[in-house]
């Protein structure tokens, strides 16, 4: 299927912005995708999401590339708490059929909000291991904004794994990636610090996707054309946006990612009136 | 010397995507030329599974290290994860 050049530029451009988005703040930016490519490219619900989680991957491969490398994003913990997100999520698609969607999608505004709110009132809190011992959720890394070693212990992990549940029940049910959950658990309640946060939600969202993607492939509901144009906006974007996440100082990212989360809050809820 | 779990998965997931983007930037032209997908195809299959081909390796670097509970919750969410596949498809 030979697409319009106009067309392939814009679905670059959109691959694009979301994977510089994605790779900063940790965010997945399906809830962009899906009404840009439904409401600017024509496509139906269907063909967006399933272009959209492979913009995702893309993105959060890319970044992963550069920030699991660099030890910013946190293979261990990702993988844990990504088992309890995939519960939530499969139990999410199933309670999903029972439940307006329009609910749900309030219920995940409200929540985002609150989690903007307390990461401007509350300052970061990194809690250094109590023996000066490490223990099995010691962990570190290299900030390299202020070029210094951060050693940190991840807090109440049993029920931020059971947080995650419900984080990635609200993202199967809304269609709105976990990201916006997740980062904010991880860096309010687990006492993750926010640069690890972010970019250990960059490499998870890229596995909560997967299962979603292959889904929707092997159902044949993927315009490959139009994937393949976004996934290359969104890999490029994501190297863009990784660079400058080892960059940017983690005081700067946690305000810009509170306002992030408002905006996103205002979105989800404009598609819960059905206005977008 | 054991494997470095950052290294490898990142190795691993640098592998899988850049192969993937050779392969759909190629498939563009082709599509473009002669109206052909078959490079799309495999390219976006390529990109899909390598986040899984991230938790992979890192799977296999674990077991190299001897570090069961975290190889376990590996293992725990190939498990999880192909409930998962099994549940959408049907």
């Amino acid at each position: 299927m030979l697409m319009e050049p106009l067309i392939l530029a814009g679905l670059i451009v959109l691959g694009l912005c979301s994977g510089i988005f994605g790779a900063l703040f940790g965010l997945g930016g399906g809830v962009i995708f899906v009404p840009v490519l439904m409401l600017i490219f024509g496509l139906e619900p269907t063909e967006a999401v399933a272009i959209s989680l492979i913009g995702i991957i893309a993105g959060s491969v890319g970044a992963s590339t550069v920030l699991v490398d660099k030890g910013l994003s946190n293979v261990r913990l990702g993988l844990l708490l990504e088992i309890t997100t995939c519960v939530g999520a499969i139990a999410g698609a199933i309670i999903a059929t029972y439940l307006d969607s329009w609910i749900l999608m309030v219920l995940f505004s409200v929540i985002i909000i609150y989690s903007g709110i307390r990461m401007i009132v509350n300052p970061e809190r990194t809690v250094e291991p109590a023996t000066g011992e490490d223990t099995a959720m010691t962990f570190r890394y290299t900030d390299e904004s202020v070029g210094e070693d951060v050693r940190y212990e991840v807090q109440n992990v049993g029920s931020g794994m059971g947080l995650c549940t419900i984080a990635g029940a609200l993202s199967s049910m809304t269609g709105v990636g976990g990201g916006a959950v997740k980062v904010p658990l991880m860096n309010i309640h687990m006492h993750v610090p926010m640069k690890a946060a972010s970019s250990t939600s960059s490499y998870m969202i890229g596995i909560t996707a997967f299962s979603g993607a292959i889904t929707y492939f092997f159902a044949g509901e993927v315009i490959l054309a139009y994937a393949a144009c976004v996934a290359i906006g969104a890999f490029v974007g994501s190297l863009v946006g990784a660079r400058y996440a080892r960059k940017v100082p983690a005081k700067h990212l946690r305000k810009y990612f509170s306002i992030v989360l408002f905006f996103m809050a205002v979105l989800v809820l404009l598609q819960a009136g059905g206005i977008l | 010397m054991n494997p470095d779990l950052n290294k490898s998965t990142a190795l691993t997931l640098r592998v899988g995507v850049v192969a993937g983007m050779i392969l759909l930037v190629a498939g563009l032209v082709l599509d473009a030329v002669d109206g052909s997908e078959w490079l799309l195809y495999l390219g976006i299959l390529v990109l899909i599974v390598s986040p899984f081909l991230g938790v992979v390796a890192s799977f296999a670097v674990l077991v190299v290290e001897k570090d069961w509970k975290w190889a376990g919750i590996a293992a725990v969410l190939f498990v999880v994860t192909a409930i998962g596949i099994v549940i959408s498809l049907n």
